[in-house]
């Protein structure tokens, strides 16, 4: 039976400027879905950006290539990703005029 | 007595588990190659009427997720464990109060596993560990980790309590490389933790917070020598740990700790070659709480000095009981 395991990266955070979830090993796992859960959003055009990185040594960040799509409101969304090696985190970028975002940022994993 | 490795034998477990030495009943076997065996983030609790958290209990809902880790560092690659290759990795953010500071939010890993008990008597916690800080700059580091421990909380009929010890490595930069207890010192309630409620009564009504003793890993005042107001020096409880010569070699470390709960007394503390005796020495007691009647609870953390991640590896562990040698056990919860 796989393993799986779902670590809260952000617990009810608020986000104004960028930011990346903390460093994150997973390489016993083959597959990975990061959900954003955005409870409150505030500001003019208010935009949450995101991508998967990666990192031979939880220092150096590489974009993995898998993006997230633009939250823009209050909901969930996630992004899935494959064949990540050992290290896992999520750079994000906010943007509008006196933007926040309100939520928590989940990594599930199996394998 | 029988130990337990001489009643499973070694093929029952390999030597995974022949490096431990438990007692008569193993409740838990740890083995992080095989998965997290229930070892979770802890979260602070929440009020009746709103999912929020209690005022006052905001650094509690940042203690980190763990993780299972191969002990991957920067120009060496991965360590693996001290067996096979995972280990469970707590970890900090990379910040940190002054020593004689309030705990700021993410500067303490703390995880937990949830167990009840059947038996009063003796219960042992083992396991294999090293701990680092981030090897993300120059420096060799030691001084960069203020402290890991292990926490027991238990309840019985009467009483809620909390044997724990954690090693003082180092305060505002300074070694201190030392074994503490929980024990605390004689302060008020309000002293203890700011008169702040955490957990809802039984009737479901109202709300009330730690009494002097309970949580001893975060509340207390502290100083900035490192001390505080919930922990004691063990009787020459100084050691210096295998920290190894640089920021990204680590070495894997034995460590025992036995209470016994027909007495609620600390027993024994081993470290790799040294063990330290702590027999009568007796936890603060608290009243019981609601809910948790027949608690068994095992609570680990770490936690950062300077504005560098700290890291605590646990190879793997083991949990288990046996009858108490100090008296007959089965004082059973009556009365509740």
């Amino acid at each position: 039976m796989k393993q799986i395991h779902t670590a809260v990266l952000e617990r009810n955070g608020s986000f104004s400027e960028d930011f990346a979830t903390e460093p994150y090993e997973a390489g016993w796992a083959e597959e990975a879905i990061f959900f954003v859960k955005i409870d409150d959003v505030e500001g003019i055009d208010p935009a949450l950006t995101a991508q998967v990185q990666v990192s031979p040594d939880g220092m150096t960040w590489m974009n993995e290539g898998t993006p997230l799509p633009a939250v823009k409101q209050a909901g969930g969304i996630f992004t899935r990703v494959r064949h990540f090696g050992n290290w896992l985190r999520l750079t994000c970028q906010v943007s509008g005029t006196d933007a926040n975002f309100s939520g928590t940022i989940f990594l599930c994993l199996k394998g | 007595m029988p130990t337990a490795s001489r009643k499973y034998g070694t093929t029952a477990f390999g030597v995974g588990l022949d490096k431990f030495r438990p007692l008569e009943t193993i409740l838990s076997y740890d083995d992080f190659d095989l998965g997290f065996h229930g070892w979770t983030e802890l979260t602070t609790n929440y009020q009746q009427d709103t999912v929020a958290i209690f005022p006052g209990s905001e650094f509690k809902i940042d203690l980190r997720p763990p993780m299972l880790s191969s002990a991957t560092f920067p120009i060496l690659g991965t360590h693996g464990a001290m067996n096979g290759t995972y280990s469970l990795k707590l970890a900090t953010r990379a910040r940190a109060a002054g020593a004689g500071e309030g705990i700021m939010p993410g500067s303490f890993a703390q995880c937990v596993k949830r167990l009840t008990w059947q038996d009063l008597g003796r219960v042992q916690f083992e396991m294999w560990f090293t701990y680092k800080p981030e090897a993300d700059r120059p420096g060799v580091g030691e001084n960069e980790l203020r402290a890991f421990g292990v926490l027991w909380d238990i309840q019985d009929s009467q009483h809620r309590y909390f044997p724990a010890v954690r090693y003082l490595n180092a305060a505002d930069g300074v070694m201190k490389q030392k074994w503490q207890f929980a024990q605390a010192r004689a302060v008020s309630d309000e002293e203890w933790s700011g008169g702040v409620a955490t957990t809802v009564s039984e009737d479901l009504k109202s709300a009330h917070g730690p009494q002097r003793g309970v949580d001893p890993q975060w509340y207390g005042r502290r100083y900035r020598d490192g001390s505080t107001d919930g922990f004691r020096d063990v009787p020459e409880g100084g050691q210096k740990l295998c920290y190894n010569e640089s920021f990204n070699k680590i070495n894997w470390h034995y460590l025992r700790f036995l209470v016994d709960t027909s007495t609620r007394a600390y027993v024994e503390l081993q470290c790799n070659d040294r063990t330290f005796n702590l027999r009568g020495v007796q936890p603060t007691l608290a009243d019981a709480y609601a809910r948790i009647w027949n608690l068994l609870n095992l609570a680990l953390w770490v936690e950062a000095d300077t504005n560098r991640r700290c890291f605590l590896f646990v190879d793997s562990l083991v949990i288990s009981t046996g009858p108490s040698r100090a008296r007959p056990t089965r004082r059973r919860g009556k009365g509740r």
